[in-house]
Protein backbone atom coordinates (compact mmCIF):
# COMPACT_ATOMS: atom_id res chain seq x y z
CA UNK A 1 0.00 0.00 0.00
CA UNK A 2 1.55 3.36 -0.66
CA UNK A 3 2.20 6.09 1.59
CA UNK A 4 -0.18 8.86 2.01
CA UNK A 5 2.56 11.16 0.51
CA UNK A 6 3.51 8.93 -2.10
CA UNK A 7 -0.37 8.94 -3.04
CA UNK A 8 -0.28 12.61 -2.97
CA UNK A 9 2.79 12.94 -5.25
CA UNK A 10 0.63 10.74 -7.62
CA UNK A 11 -2.34 13.01 -7.23
CA UNK A 12 -0.43 16.09 -7.53
CA UNK A 13 1.68 15.08 -10.89
CA UNK A 14 -1.02 13.40 -12.65
CA UNK A 15 -3.81 16.74 -11.40
CA UNK A 16 -2.08 20.00 -10.48
CA UNK A 17 -2.41 21.29 -14.31
CA UNK A 18 -5.58 20.02 -14.54
CA UNK A 19 -6.70 21.71 -11.10
CA UNK A 20 -5.07 25.18 -12.27
CA UNK A 21 -6.62 25.38 -15.88
CA UNK A 22 -9.97 24.53 -13.81
CA UNK A 23 -9.06 27.39 -10.87
CA UNK A 24 -8.26 29.42 -13.47
CA UNK A 25 -11.02 29.59 -15.42
CA UNK A 26 -13.24 30.69 -11.58
CA UNK A 27 -10.53 33.33 -10.68
CA UNK A 28 -9.83 34.46 -14.10
CA UNK A 29 -6.60 35.24 -12.94
CA UNK A 30 -3.24 32.54 -13.13
CA UNK A 31 -1.32 34.39 -10.27
CA UNK A 32 -4.67 33.43 -7.56
CA UNK A 33 -5.34 30.01 -9.41
CA UNK A 34 -1.61 28.85 -8.84
CA UNK A 35 -1.64 30.22 -5.21
CA UNK A 36 -4.76 28.24 -4.52
CA UNK A 37 -3.83 25.46 -6.17
CA UNK A 38 -0.65 24.98 -4.01
CA UNK A 39 -2.97 25.35 -1.03
CA UNK A 40 -5.11 22.72 -2.22
CA UNK A 41 -2.70 20.53 -2.09
CA UNK A 42 -1.20 21.48 1.36
CA UNK A 43 -4.73 20.89 2.66
CA UNK A 44 -4.24 17.57 1.76
CA UNK A 45 -0.94 16.83 3.33
CA UNK A 46 -2.35 14.77 6.51
CA UNK A 47 -5.36 13.35 5.48
CA UNK A 48 -5.33 9.61 5.35
CA UNK A 49 -8.36 9.29 3.43
CA UNK A 50 -6.13 9.83 0.28
CA UNK A 51 -5.42 6.46 0.40
CA UNK A 52 -8.83 5.38 -0.79
CA UNK A 53 -9.71 7.84 -3.63
CA UNK A 54 -11.54 6.88 -6.15
CA UNK A 55 -12.32 9.98 -7.77
CA UNK A 56 -9.54 12.01 -7.50
CA UNK A 57 -11.04 15.04 -9.17
CA UNK A 58 -13.83 14.92 -7.58
CA UNK A 59 -12.28 15.24 -4.60
CA UNK A 60 -9.75 18.22 -5.55
CA UNK A 61 -12.75 19.93 -7.07
CA UNK A 62 -14.33 20.08 -3.57
CA UNK A 63 -11.77 20.91 -1.64
CA UNK A 64 -10.66 23.61 -3.90
CA UNK A 65 -14.02 25.04 -4.35
CA UNK A 66 -14.06 25.87 -0.48
CA UNK A 67 -10.52 27.53 -1.18
CA UNK A 68 -12.36 29.44 -3.86
CA UNK A 69 -15.45 30.53 -1.83
CA UNK A 70 -12.59 31.76 1.15
CA UNK A 71 -11.54 34.06 -1.42
CA UNK A 72 -14.10 35.45 -3.09
CA UNK A 73 -15.37 36.07 0.70
CA UNK A 74 -12.00 37.88 1.24
CA UNK A 75 -12.17 39.96 -1.73
CA UNK A 76 -16.24 40.89 -1.20
CA UNK A 77 -15.36 41.65 2.31
CA UNK A 78 -12.24 43.91 1.62
CA UNK A 79 -14.10 45.50 -0.73
CA UNK A 80 -17.27 46.21 1.07
CA UNK A 81 -15.24 47.21 3.98
CA UNK A 82 -13.20 49.74 2.04
CA UNK A 83 -16.26 51.46 0.83
CA UNK A 84 -18.17 51.63 4.27
CA UNK A 85 -15.04 53.20 5.85
CA UNK A 86 -14.92 55.76 2.58
CA UNK A 87 -18.53 56.79 3.69
CA UNK A 88 -17.41 57.55 7.68
CA UNK A 89 -16.85 60.90 8.69
CA UNK A 90 -12.94 61.17 8.85
CA UNK A 91 -12.79 61.12 12.60
CA UNK A 92 -14.64 58.10 13.16
CA UNK A 93 -12.16 56.10 10.30
CA UNK A 94 -9.86 53.48 11.78
CA UNK A 95 -5.80 53.37 11.60
CA UNK A 96 -4.67 51.52 9.37
CA UNK A 97 -3.35 49.31 11.82
CA UNK A 98 -6.74 48.43 13.91
CA UNK A 99 -8.06 48.50 10.51
CA UNK A 100 -6.04 45.21 9.66
CA UNK A 101 -7.42 43.84 13.07
CA UNK A 102 -10.81 45.07 12.60
CA UNK A 103 -10.51 43.13 9.31
CA UNK A 104 -9.31 40.15 10.18
CA UNK A 105 -12.24 40.19 13.12
CA UNK A 106 -14.85 40.50 10.24
CA UNK A 107 -13.52 37.68 8.49
CA UNK A 108 -14.40 35.29 11.13
CA UNK A 109 -17.83 36.41 11.85
CA UNK A 110 -18.32 36.34 7.87
CA UNK A 111 -17.57 32.89 7.73
CA UNK A 112 -19.58 32.12 10.84
CA UNK A 113 -22.32 33.27 9.26
CA UNK A 114 -21.51 31.68 5.70
CA UNK A 115 -24.73 29.72 4.91
CA UNK A 116 -27.37 31.68 7.11
CA UNK A 117 -30.65 32.56 4.89
CA UNK A 118 -30.10 36.31 3.56
CA UNK A 119 -33.25 37.50 6.04
CA UNK A 120 -31.59 35.17 8.73
CA UNK A 121 -28.25 36.85 8.29
CA UNK A 122 -29.38 39.94 8.28
CA UNK A 123 -31.68 40.43 11.85
CA UNK A 124 -28.73 38.52 13.17
CA UNK A 125 -26.82 41.43 11.84
CA UNK A 126 -28.84 44.28 13.11
CA UNK A 127 -28.97 42.23 16.68
CA UNK A 128 -25.49 41.86 16.96
CA UNK A 129 -23.72 44.77 15.01
CA UNK A 130 -26.23 47.39 15.30
CA UNK A 131 -27.80 46.39 19.06
CA UNK A 132 -31.25 46.85 17.43
CA UNK A 133 -33.91 45.24 20.06
CA UNK A 134 -35.89 42.49 18.32
CA UNK A 135 -38.94 45.11 18.04
CA UNK A 136 -36.86 47.26 15.93
CA UNK A 137 -35.43 44.91 13.60
CA UNK A 138 -39.55 44.03 12.93
CA UNK A 139 -39.97 47.60 12.49
CA UNK A 140 -37.05 47.88 9.74
CA UNK A 141 -37.47 44.78 8.57
CA UNK A 142 -41.46 44.66 7.81
CA UNK A 143 -41.42 41.33 9.15
CA UNK A 144 -43.43 40.08 12.38
CA UNK A 145 -42.05 40.29 15.88
CA UNK A 146 -41.95 36.44 15.97
CA UNK A 147 -40.17 35.85 12.88
CA UNK A 148 -37.56 38.45 14.39
CA UNK A 149 -37.09 35.72 17.07
CA UNK A 150 -37.33 33.01 15.01
CA UNK A 151 -34.71 34.17 12.53
CA UNK A 152 -32.22 35.06 15.48
CA UNK A 153 -32.69 31.45 17.25
CA UNK A 154 -31.54 30.38 14.05
CA UNK A 155 -28.46 32.14 13.87
CA UNK A 156 -27.81 31.21 17.17
CA UNK A 157 -28.51 27.50 16.56
CA UNK A 158 -26.27 27.92 13.55
CA UNK A 159 -23.29 28.70 15.30
CA UNK A 160 -24.02 26.78 17.80
CA UNK A 161 -23.24 23.76 15.78
CA UNK A 162 -20.37 24.91 14.13
CA UNK A 163 -19.01 25.73 17.20
CA UNK A 164 -19.58 22.02 18.66
CA UNK A 165 -20.60 19.99 16.17
CA UNK A 166 -18.25 20.34 13.44
CA UNK B 1 -15.67 25.55 33.99
CA UNK B 2 -15.37 22.03 35.94
CA UNK B 3 -18.94 21.41 35.66
CA UNK B 4 -18.62 22.12 31.79
CA UNK B 5 -16.00 19.92 31.08
CA UNK B 6 -17.71 17.15 32.97
CA UNK B 7 -20.15 18.03 30.34
CA UNK B 8 -17.89 17.96 27.64
CA UNK B 9 -18.59 14.16 26.60
CA UNK B 10 -22.46 14.46 26.27
CA UNK B 11 -24.22 15.50 22.66
CA UNK B 12 -27.45 17.17 23.29
CA UNK B 13 -29.99 16.51 21.01
CA UNK B 14 -31.11 19.32 18.60
CA UNK B 15 -34.29 19.57 19.93
CA UNK B 16 -32.79 20.52 23.09
CA UNK B 17 -30.39 22.88 21.80
CA UNK B 18 -33.24 24.88 20.25
CA UNK B 19 -34.95 24.70 23.68
CA UNK B 20 -31.60 26.35 25.50
CA UNK B 21 -31.88 28.85 22.84
CA UNK B 22 -35.18 29.64 23.30
CA UNK B 23 -34.53 30.00 27.19
CA UNK B 24 -31.55 32.17 26.62
CA UNK B 25 -33.66 34.21 24.34
CA UNK B 26 -36.56 34.77 27.20
CA UNK B 27 -34.30 35.16 29.42
CA UNK B 28 -32.39 37.99 27.58
CA UNK B 29 -35.91 39.89 27.07
CA UNK B 30 -35.54 42.69 30.00
CA UNK B 31 -39.23 42.51 30.55
CA UNK B 32 -38.51 38.47 31.92
CA UNK B 33 -39.96 37.37 35.27
CA UNK B 34 -38.60 35.70 37.73
CA UNK B 35 -40.65 33.14 37.10
CA UNK B 36 -39.45 32.17 33.90
CA UNK B 37 -36.16 32.27 36.18
CA UNK B 38 -37.33 29.65 37.31
CA UNK B 39 -38.53 27.76 34.84
CA UNK B 40 -35.56 27.88 33.27
CA UNK B 41 -33.92 26.56 36.07
CA UNK B 42 -36.32 23.53 36.68
CA UNK B 43 -35.74 23.13 32.76
CA UNK B 44 -31.85 22.75 33.14
CA UNK B 45 -32.50 20.62 36.00
CA UNK B 46 -34.47 18.19 34.56
CA UNK B 47 -31.35 16.34 32.64
CA UNK B 48 -27.61 16.63 32.17
CA UNK B 49 -28.40 17.06 28.48
CA UNK B 50 -30.28 20.41 29.20
CA UNK B 51 -27.21 21.45 31.55
CA UNK B 52 -25.06 20.96 29.15
CA UNK B 53 -26.29 22.66 26.10
CA UNK B 54 -27.32 25.30 28.39
CA UNK B 55 -23.59 26.45 29.32
CA UNK B 56 -22.69 25.74 25.83
CA UNK B 57 -25.40 28.62 24.60
CA UNK B 58 -23.98 30.62 27.00
CA UNK B 59 -20.82 30.53 26.21
CA UNK B 60 -21.62 30.85 22.69
CA UNK B 61 -23.48 33.55 23.47
CA UNK B 62 -20.96 35.63 25.38
CA UNK B 63 -18.62 34.78 22.84
CA UNK B 64 -20.52 36.26 19.80
CA UNK B 65 -20.93 39.11 22.15
CA UNK B 66 -17.45 39.88 22.92
CA UNK B 67 -16.63 39.95 18.40
CA UNK B 68 -19.30 41.99 18.24
CA UNK B 69 -18.36 44.30 21.32
CA UNK B 70 -14.90 44.42 19.55
CA UNK B 71 -15.67 45.64 16.13
CA UNK B 72 -16.27 49.82 16.10
CA UNK B 73 -19.68 51.05 16.33
CA UNK B 74 -19.79 52.80 13.54
CA UNK B 75 -21.98 51.29 11.21
CA UNK B 76 -19.29 50.36 8.90
CA UNK B 77 -18.81 46.62 9.93
CA UNK B 78 -22.79 46.09 9.40
CA UNK B 79 -22.18 47.46 6.06
CA UNK B 80 -19.08 45.36 5.17
CA UNK B 81 -20.62 42.33 6.71
CA UNK B 82 -24.01 42.61 5.10
CA UNK B 83 -23.38 43.57 1.31
CA UNK B 84 -20.33 41.26 1.25
CA UNK B 85 -22.15 38.45 1.80
CA UNK B 86 -25.18 39.33 -0.22
CA UNK B 87 -22.24 39.82 -3.31
CA UNK B 88 -20.54 36.64 -2.30
CA UNK B 89 -24.59 35.06 -2.33
CA UNK B 90 -25.25 36.64 -5.82
CA UNK B 91 -21.65 35.77 -6.93
CA UNK B 92 -22.31 31.81 -6.00
CA UNK B 93 -25.23 31.27 -7.51
CA UNK B 94 -24.91 33.35 -10.20
CA UNK B 95 -21.73 31.57 -11.52
CA UNK B 96 -23.29 28.07 -10.97
CA UNK B 97 -26.24 29.18 -12.87
CA UNK B 98 -24.70 31.18 -16.05
CA UNK B 99 -22.81 27.89 -16.62
CA UNK B 100 -18.76 29.32 -15.40
CA UNK B 101 -18.98 26.64 -12.50
CA UNK B 102 -20.68 23.57 -13.76
CA UNK B 103 -18.52 20.86 -14.78
CA UNK B 104 -21.62 18.48 -15.06
CA UNK B 105 -21.65 17.28 -11.19
CA UNK B 106 -25.26 17.75 -10.54
CA UNK B 107 -24.42 17.20 -6.69
CA UNK B 108 -22.72 21.01 -6.86
CA UNK B 109 -26.09 22.62 -8.10
CA UNK B 110 -27.64 20.48 -5.70
CA UNK B 111 -26.29 21.56 -2.93
CA UNK B 112 -25.37 25.43 -3.63
CA UNK B 113 -28.63 26.28 -5.56
CA UNK B 114 -30.82 25.00 -3.20
CA UNK B 115 -30.92 27.98 -0.40
CA UNK B 116 -32.52 29.87 -2.69
CA UNK B 117 -36.04 27.63 -3.00
CA UNK B 118 -35.97 27.96 0.84
CA UNK B 119 -36.66 32.25 1.27
CA UNK B 120 -39.90 33.03 1.88
CA UNK B 121 -42.16 34.08 -1.12
CA UNK B 122 -42.85 37.76 -0.24
CA UNK B 123 -45.83 37.62 -2.62
CA UNK B 124 -48.57 34.69 -3.39
CA UNK B 125 -51.73 33.84 -4.87
CA UNK B 126 -54.01 31.39 -4.21
CA UNK B 127 -56.05 29.21 -7.08
CA UNK B 128 -58.45 31.40 -9.09
CA UNK B 129 -56.67 33.90 -7.82
CA UNK B 130 -54.64 36.80 -9.62
CA UNK B 131 -52.99 40.10 -8.53
CA UNK B 132 -50.94 42.61 -10.30
CA UNK B 133 -48.59 45.83 -9.04
CA UNK B 134 -45.50 47.71 -9.34
CA UNK B 135 -42.33 47.25 -8.08
CA UNK B 136 -40.26 50.31 -6.90
CA UNK B 137 -37.80 50.47 -10.21
CA UNK B 138 -41.54 50.49 -12.47
CA UNK B 139 -41.54 47.01 -13.10
CA UNK B 140 -44.75 45.37 -13.05
CA UNK B 141 -45.07 42.15 -11.69
CA UNK B 142 -48.26 40.07 -12.62
CA UNK B 143 -49.39 36.85 -10.75
CA UNK B 144 -50.83 34.33 -12.24
CA UNK B 145 -53.40 31.45 -9.68
CA UNK B 146 -51.84 29.64 -7.55
CA UNK B 147 -48.40 31.36 -7.96
CA UNK B 148 -45.86 32.72 -5.28
CA UNK B 149 -42.82 34.83 -5.75
CA UNK B 150 -40.06 36.78 -3.69
CA UNK B 151 -38.39 40.02 -4.51
CA UNK B 152 -34.98 40.40 -3.74
CA UNK B 153 -33.31 44.17 -4.94
CA UNK B 154 -29.28 44.69 -4.05
CA UNK B 155 -27.14 47.74 -4.88
CA UNK B 156 -26.17 45.90 -8.58
CA UNK B 157 -29.22 43.50 -9.25
CA UNK B 158 -33.30 43.32 -9.20
CA UNK B 159 -34.00 39.23 -8.30
CA UNK B 160 -37.18 38.03 -8.70
CA UNK B 161 -37.42 34.54 -7.51
CA UNK B 162 -40.56 32.48 -8.77
CA UNK B 163 -40.84 29.58 -5.94
CA UNK B 164 -43.97 28.23 -8.10
CA UNK B 165 -46.79 29.06 -10.53
CA UNK B 166 -46.57 31.58 -13.33
CA UNK B 167 -45.42 35.23 -13.70
CA UNK B 168 -45.68 37.99 -16.18
CA UNK B 169 -43.01 40.70 -16.19
CA UNK B 170 -42.83 44.42 -17.53
CA UNK B 171 -39.57 45.57 -17.59
CA UNK B 172 -39.25 48.72 -15.80
CA UNK B 173 -36.84 51.29 -16.12
CA UNK B 174 -34.74 51.85 -12.86
CA UNK B 175 -34.69 55.30 -13.60
CA UNK B 176 -33.57 56.10 -9.49
CA UNK B 177 -30.48 53.33 -9.69
CA UNK B 178 -27.00 55.66 -10.09
CA UNK B 179 -25.74 52.28 -11.87
CA UNK B 180 -27.63 50.01 -14.37
CA UNK B 181 -28.66 46.79 -12.09
CA UNK B 182 -29.97 43.70 -14.35
CA UNK B 183 -33.27 42.42 -13.77
CA UNK B 184 -33.44 38.82 -13.27
CA UNK B 185 -36.05 36.35 -12.72
CA UNK B 186 -34.59 32.80 -11.06
CA UNK B 187 -36.55 29.72 -11.15
CA UNK B 188 -35.72 25.95 -10.31
CA UNK B 189 -34.68 25.83 -13.85
CA UNK B 190 -32.41 28.37 -14.81
CA UNK B 191 -32.31 32.17 -14.40
CA UNK B 192 -33.74 35.03 -17.22
CA UNK B 193 -32.60 38.29 -17.56
CA UNK B 194 -35.18 40.88 -18.99
CA UNK B 195 -33.56 43.06 -21.30
CA UNK B 196 -36.82 44.97 -22.74
CA UNK B 197 -40.36 44.79 -22.68
CA UNK B 198 -42.24 42.28 -21.43
CA UNK B 199 -41.89 38.82 -20.68
CA UNK B 200 -44.06 35.43 -19.20
CA UNK B 201 -42.39 32.85 -16.93
CA UNK B 202 -44.65 29.61 -16.19
CA UNK B 203 -42.98 27.16 -14.00
CA UNK B 204 -44.18 23.56 -14.13
CA UNK B 205 -42.56 20.25 -12.42
CA UNK B 206 -40.53 19.52 -15.08
CA UNK B 207 -39.51 22.63 -17.35
CA UNK B 208 -40.39 26.16 -17.05
CA UNK B 209 -41.37 28.35 -20.08
CA UNK B 210 -40.40 31.39 -21.08
CA UNK B 211 -42.73 33.65 -23.68
CA UNK B 212 -41.53 36.86 -24.68
CA UNK B 213 -44.06 39.16 -25.78
CA UNK B 214 -42.18 42.36 -26.25
CA UNK B 215 -38.71 43.22 -26.16
CA UNK B 216 -35.86 40.90 -25.56
CA UNK B 217 -34.88 38.24 -22.51
CA UNK B 218 -31.87 36.37 -21.64
CA UNK B 219 -31.59 32.74 -20.44
CA UNK B 220 -28.68 32.07 -18.79
CA UNK B 221 -29.43 28.24 -17.91
CA UNK B 222 -26.79 25.60 -15.75
CA UNK B 223 -26.45 23.71 -19.27
CA UNK B 224 -25.43 25.78 -22.05
CA UNK B 225 -24.10 29.51 -22.79
CA UNK B 226 -26.98 32.00 -22.87
CA UNK B 227 -29.92 32.18 -25.45
CA UNK B 228 -31.49 35.42 -26.73
CA UNK B 229 -35.33 34.92 -26.86
CA UNK B 230 -36.96 37.55 -29.01
CA UNK B 231 -40.16 38.55 -29.05
CA UNK B 232 -43.34 36.20 -30.13
CA UNK B 233 -41.14 33.52 -29.06
CA UNK B 234 -41.21 30.73 -26.73
CA UNK B 235 -38.59 28.16 -24.94
CA UNK B 236 -38.87 25.81 -22.60
CA UNK B 237 -35.91 25.36 -20.21
CA UNK B 238 -35.06 22.49 -18.18
CA UNK B 239 -31.83 22.26 -16.18
CA UNK B 240 -30.42 19.86 -18.89
CA UNK B 241 -31.13 22.57 -22.23
CA UNK B 242 -33.56 25.14 -23.65
CA UNK B 243 -35.37 24.20 -26.08
CA UNK B 244 -37.42 26.76 -28.93
CA UNK B 245 -40.92 25.85 -28.81
CA UNK B 246 -43.49 25.56 -31.53
CA UNK B 247 -45.94 28.24 -31.87
CA UNK B 248 -48.32 27.48 -29.27
CA UNK B 249 -51.84 27.16 -29.74
CA UNK B 250 -52.70 29.32 -26.64
CA UNK B 251 -51.52 32.73 -26.18
CA UNK B 252 -49.48 32.79 -23.30
CA UNK B 253 -49.87 35.99 -22.17
CA UNK B 254 -53.62 36.33 -21.80
CA UNK B 255 -54.01 35.79 -18.68
CA UNK B 256 -52.71 38.72 -17.47
CA UNK B 257 -55.92 40.75 -19.19
CA UNK B 258 -57.88 37.76 -17.66
CA UNK B 259 -58.35 35.85 -20.44
CA UNK B 260 -57.80 32.13 -22.26
CA UNK B 261 -57.23 32.95 -25.87
CA UNK B 262 -56.81 29.56 -28.14
CA UNK B 263 -56.38 28.99 -31.76
CA UNK B 264 -57.23 24.77 -32.50
CA UNK B 265 -56.15 24.04 -29.07
CA UNK B 266 -57.39 20.66 -27.79
CA UNK B 267 -59.86 20.36 -25.79
CA UNK B 268 -58.12 18.57 -23.56
CA UNK B 269 -55.53 20.62 -23.37
CA UNK B 270 -57.87 23.45 -23.02
CA UNK B 271 -59.48 21.81 -19.82
CA UNK B 272 -56.35 21.46 -18.09
CA UNK B 273 -55.54 25.02 -18.44
CA UNK B 274 -58.77 25.76 -17.31
CA UNK B 275 -58.13 23.80 -14.21
CA UNK B 276 -55.19 25.37 -12.91
CA UNK B 277 -58.23 28.30 -12.19
CA UNK B 278 -60.36 26.19 -10.08
CA UNK B 279 -60.64 23.68 -7.17
CA UNK B 280 -61.44 19.97 -7.49
CA UNK B 281 -61.81 17.43 -11.24
CA UNK B 282 -62.12 19.11 -14.30
CA UNK B 283 -61.78 16.62 -16.61
CA UNK B 284 -63.29 14.50 -20.17
CA UNK B 285 -64.32 11.83 -21.87
CA UNK B 286 -60.78 10.39 -23.96
CA UNK B 287 -63.09 10.50 -27.81
CA UNK B 288 -63.92 14.20 -27.50
CA UNK B 289 -60.08 15.22 -25.59
CA UNK B 290 -59.00 15.84 -29.47
CA UNK B 291 -61.59 18.04 -30.24
CA UNK B 292 -60.14 21.48 -31.56
CA UNK B 293 -61.12 24.95 -29.90
CA UNK B 294 -60.22 28.09 -30.93
CA UNK B 295 -61.97 31.31 -29.04
CA UNK B 296 -61.45 34.03 -26.18
CA UNK B 297 -62.67 32.99 -23.18
CA UNK B 298 -63.01 35.28 -20.01
CA UNK B 299 -61.35 33.42 -16.64
CA UNK B 300 -63.02 35.58 -13.81
CA UNK B 301 -65.80 32.81 -13.80
CA UNK B 302 -64.79 29.26 -14.73
CA UNK B 303 -68.47 28.06 -14.15
CA UNK B 304 -69.74 30.51 -17.10
CA UNK B 305 -66.71 29.65 -19.18
CA UNK B 306 -67.65 25.96 -19.34
CA UNK B 307 -70.98 26.24 -19.91
CA UNK B 308 -70.38 28.75 -23.33
CA UNK B 309 -68.29 24.69 -24.59
CA UNK B 310 -71.84 23.14 -25.49
CA UNK B 311 -72.87 26.22 -27.70
CA UNK B 312 -69.38 25.65 -29.96
CA UNK B 313 -68.70 22.08 -29.82
CA UNK B 314 -70.85 19.26 -29.97
CA UNK B 315 -70.31 17.83 -25.90
CA UNK B 316 -72.02 18.46 -22.49
CA UNK B 317 -71.21 19.14 -19.15
CA UNK B 318 -71.73 16.56 -16.28
CA UNK B 319 -71.86 17.90 -12.69
CA UNK B 320 -71.31 15.33 -10.30
CA UNK B 321 -70.84 18.19 -7.50
CA UNK B 322 -69.33 21.50 -8.01
CA UNK B 323 -65.45 19.81 -7.54
CA UNK B 324 -66.48 17.28 -10.03
CA UNK B 325 -66.51 18.53 -13.40
CA UNK B 326 -66.27 16.23 -16.67
CA UNK B 327 -67.97 16.67 -20.29
CA UNK B 328 -68.73 14.14 -22.26
CA UNK B 329 -69.82 13.87 -26.09
CA UNK B 330 -73.38 14.95 -26.86
CA UNK B 331 -75.41 11.77 -27.04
Amino acid sequence: MPSSNATLRILYSDHHRWLNGWLRSKLGNAADAADLAQDTFVRLLNRSELLELKAPRAFLRTVARGLVIDHWRREELERAYLEALARLPEQHVPSPESRELVFELLESIAKMLDGLKPKVRRVFLLAQCEGLTHKQIAERMEISLRSVERYVADALYHCYLLRYES
Amino acid sequence: MNQSSALDHRKPSPVVVRQAIEWLMRLNNPTASARVQQRCEQWRAAHPDHECAWQRVLSLNADLHNRFQALPASGAAFAALEDSAQRLGRRQALKVLSGLLVMGSSAWLARDVLPWQQWSADFATEVGQRSGFALADGTRLQLNTDTAVSQDFHQQQRLIKLSKGEISVTCGADAQSITPRPLMVSCKHGVFEGISGRFVVRQDDERTRVSVTEGRVLIHSPAAASITVQAGQSYSVTQQRAQILPEPSMDPGAWADGLIVTRNMPLGEFLDEVSRYRHGYLGCAQDIAGLRLSGVFRLEDTDKLLAILPQTLPVQLKYRTRFWVTLQPNA
